[in-house]
């Protein structure tokens, strides 16, 4: 059986606000990833992608504050640790991250080189200016990014190339798992399909061992991870393989998000489905029963009237509804 | 380094044509005067002269300085020559001194005022702001509507509060004068001693001025920053707080130095205030006597050096940033 690299279990994190409401953005999430593998998470704008993210990396500062739940990064429990040496040990070293706007995540006053002696020697002090220059200069050149970046400043490089650069800086410590939270949505096509190419060559060359990709483009991930994890409103709502998830969705949402998005797969291009109706539930005050409910087009009185457990299937995959997937696939069918 | 030095010869052109500018604006702009600009001063000028061949000696004074019998591009040269000279003819207010005179008895003591308290004032500004956003909570809560009042109170309005409490109410300071006013300068330790304490009501004025501005600029730039999402990635790569409040405070303060230039370039206007209020014998209170007096050879040595003092300054800054921030640089070559 393959090694676990970063599993999360019953993971409940909150935003406190300036009025001191409590939003809960990740509920009670679960998730594995395996050596070797990828996992993609999915979700609408707001259902709590990125806070989940940052979550998992256990080090956590004002307005998001963890609840409850464990990390545990290849075996080693670091929910209790101590917040600093969660940084020096864990952030950047064993768990990496590209934040969603990658674009302005490089001081615009330092030398690309000079932020990267300072990730350096956050983790591993003793290291010369010398050899973190040679460690930076066959990294990049591993990755097909050109050394001369290392003397710019972010300014003077491309947007394409500061989202590539960026993924080089957190990659430098060849962390075990590496977090992408969508590192590929503010650029172009031709940008978007290097920038995938990159993440997927970082697992490919050996330099992470497993990654969890974000998007909210449920269609991109079929191409790129392993497995899918669904998410809506803080909470999973699908959990199983690309292949599965894109092509066999179980729940009501995982397939009205397939249909809402415009799928650049060769054939299925242009067919832009409407938009999912209605609106997500506020976090603030989510409702008690099913989350989705409010925009479901099978729910009934039932799914109002208490919280839904997420179900595992035979299969091993897992989805969050009262109607049990035979019956889902039923409607399915009858639809066509 | 290319980039930087065409950066630099672009700016050290632009210095120079508007030097050309300001220059030749003070040169012509007396020439455009009706009738025989020299007649004109000369008859201004002899309103207050009872001695004929005073008023003679001047008028051939300044017809030899603004050579109005030659043709104008002579003038111009003439103009460039007594410029750079330090020629600017006599003082009509205070004649018979001659303008250069004039201007180099109260220049010192405007710099000697202005300069240390725009650092001070700037140093010590930044350093609150910076803390009142790292800290927030309790001190920032203090510092906050404290820089508020200060920056808001106009310049007259500190000076005024100063001398009424310190000066007029606790007699702790004189109320006016760059230093006791029997007694004739010299080395001495009490002329030293009486400098400094009439020193300190006119410098503290401005100093708590300067503070309030700089710390509310300081303090929401810093606050702009430690939001930037540079900050969220580098403390999720594991970089310590300390390393990172320096990115912050240095893009930060770069802002805060056009400020600071700012200052020191319009420093004579900027304590005009408190020298007038303090009866400070510097630059800007003799600029208002001669602008009072109608003295227009001392106003218009004045305005060439207010202007050239601005120029400098704003050069000093561009060269200055582009050392020092990559962005303007990037911006300016596109
Ligand atoms: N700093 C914050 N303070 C309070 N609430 C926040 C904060 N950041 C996010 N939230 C709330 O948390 C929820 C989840 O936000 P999150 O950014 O994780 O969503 P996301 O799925 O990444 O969305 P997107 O696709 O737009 O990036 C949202 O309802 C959002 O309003
Ligand atoms: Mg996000």
């Amino acid at each position: 059986m393959a090694k676990t690299v970063l599993e999360v279990r019953e993971l409940t994190t909150r935003y406190i606000t300036r009025f001191r409401e409590s939003i809960y953005a990740v509920d009670h999430v679960s998730l594995k990833v395996d050596e070797g593998r990828s996992l993609g998470i999915a979700g609408e704008s707001g259902c709590g992608k990125s806070t989940l993210a940052l979550s998992l990396m256990g080090y956590y500062f004002p307005p998001l504050y963890y609840t409850s739940g464990q990390i545990i990064v290849d075996e080693r429990n670091i929910t209790g640790m101590d917040p600093d040496d969660v940084r020096k040990t864990i952030l950047g070293n064993e768990v990496s991250y590209i934040p969603q706007a990658a674009m302005n995540a490089l001081n615009p006053t330092r030398r690309v080189i000079n932020f990267i002696e300072d990730v350096i020697q956050a983790h591993r002090p003793e290291t010369t200016k010398r050899e973190i220059y040679d460690m930076a200069r066959e990294r990049f050149e591993l990755l097909g990014l050109p050394p001369e970046v290392l003397e710019k400043f972010p300014v003077e490089l491309s947007g394409g190339m500061k989202q590539r650069t960026v993924i080089a800086t957190s990659v430098i410590l060849s962390p075990k798992v590496l977090v992408a939270d969508e590192p590929s949505s503010a650029l172009d096509v031709t940008s978007q399909k290097m920038v995938i190419k990159m993440v997927m060559d970082l697992m490919e060359k050996g330099i992470i061992k497993a990654l969890v990709f974000i998007t909210h483009e449920l269609p991109l991930l079929y191409n790129v991870t392993d497995d899918i994890m669904v998410m809506y409103a803080g909470q999973v709502v699908e959990r199983g393989t690309a292949q599965e998830t894109v092509f066999d969705p179980i729940h009501p949402y995982t397939r009205a998000l397939m249909g809402s998005i415009i799928v650049p797969e060769a054939g299925l291009r242009g067919v832009k489905l409407a938009a999912i109706p209605g609106t997500p539930p506020n976090l603030k005050r989510p409702p008690s029963g099913c989350r989705f409910a409010e925009r479901c087009k099978y729910a009934m009185p039932e799914c109002r009237a208490a919280s839904v457990d997420l179900h595992e299937t035979k299969a091993g995959r897992a989805y969050r509804c009262i109607i049990p997937e035979e019956d889902l696939r039923r409607l399915y069918k009858n639809e066509q | 380094m290319k980039g930087y030095r065409d950066y630099f010869l672009k700016k050290l052109a632009w210095f120079v044509v508007t030097v050309v500018v300001a220059f030749t604006l003070n040169f012509i702009l007396p020439r455009l005067m009706p009738g025989d600009p020299v007649a004109a001063i000369v008859a201004r000028m002899a309103q207050g002269m009872s001695n004929a061949t005073g008023v003679q000696a001047v008028y051939e004074q300044y017809t030899e300085l603004f050579a109005t019998d030659q043709p104008l591009l002579n003038q111009y040269v003439i103009y460039l020559r007594n410029v750079l000279n330090g020629d600017f003819g006599y003082s009509i207010s205070q004649y018979p001194r001659t303008v250069a005179d004039v201007i180099s008895a109260s220049i010192w003591w405007t710099i000697a005022l202005q300069f240390p308290a725009i650092i001070v004032g700037w140093i010590v500004g930044n350093t609150l702001g910076a803390l009142a956003a790292y800290l927030r909570k309790g001190f920032d809560k203090v510092l906050l509507p404290v820089s508020l009042f200060l920056s808001n109170l106009p310049a007259f309005g500190m000076a005024t509060i100063l001398l009424v409490i310190f000066a007029v109410n606790l007699r702790w300071f004189p109320t006016s004068g760059g230093y006791d006013y029997a007694m004739v300068p010299s080395a001495s330790w009490e002329f030293v001693w009486s400098v400094i304490v009439h020193y300190q009501l006119p410098f503290w004025s401005i100093v708590l001025i300067t503070i309030g501005g700089q710390a509310i600029g300081m303090r929401s730039m810093a606050i702009y920053e430690l939001n930037a999402d540079y900050v969220k990635y580098a403390r999720f790569l594991g970089i310590k707080d300390s390393k990172i409040i320096r990115y912050v405070f240095r893009n930060a303060m770069l802002p805060q130095i056009t400020g600071l230039a700012l200052s020191i370039g319009t420093m004579v206007s900027g304590a005009l205030v408190a020298e007038i209020i303090f009866s400070y014998p510097g630059l800007g209170s003799t600029t208002l006597s001669a602008v009072l007096g109608g003295d227009y050879p001392l106003i218009s040595a004045t305005t060439l050096i207010i202007t050239f003092m601005a120029l400098i300054a704003f050069f000093a800054l561009e060269i200055l940033y582009g050392l020092i921030d990559p962005r303007i640089k990037a911006a300016q070559s596109g």
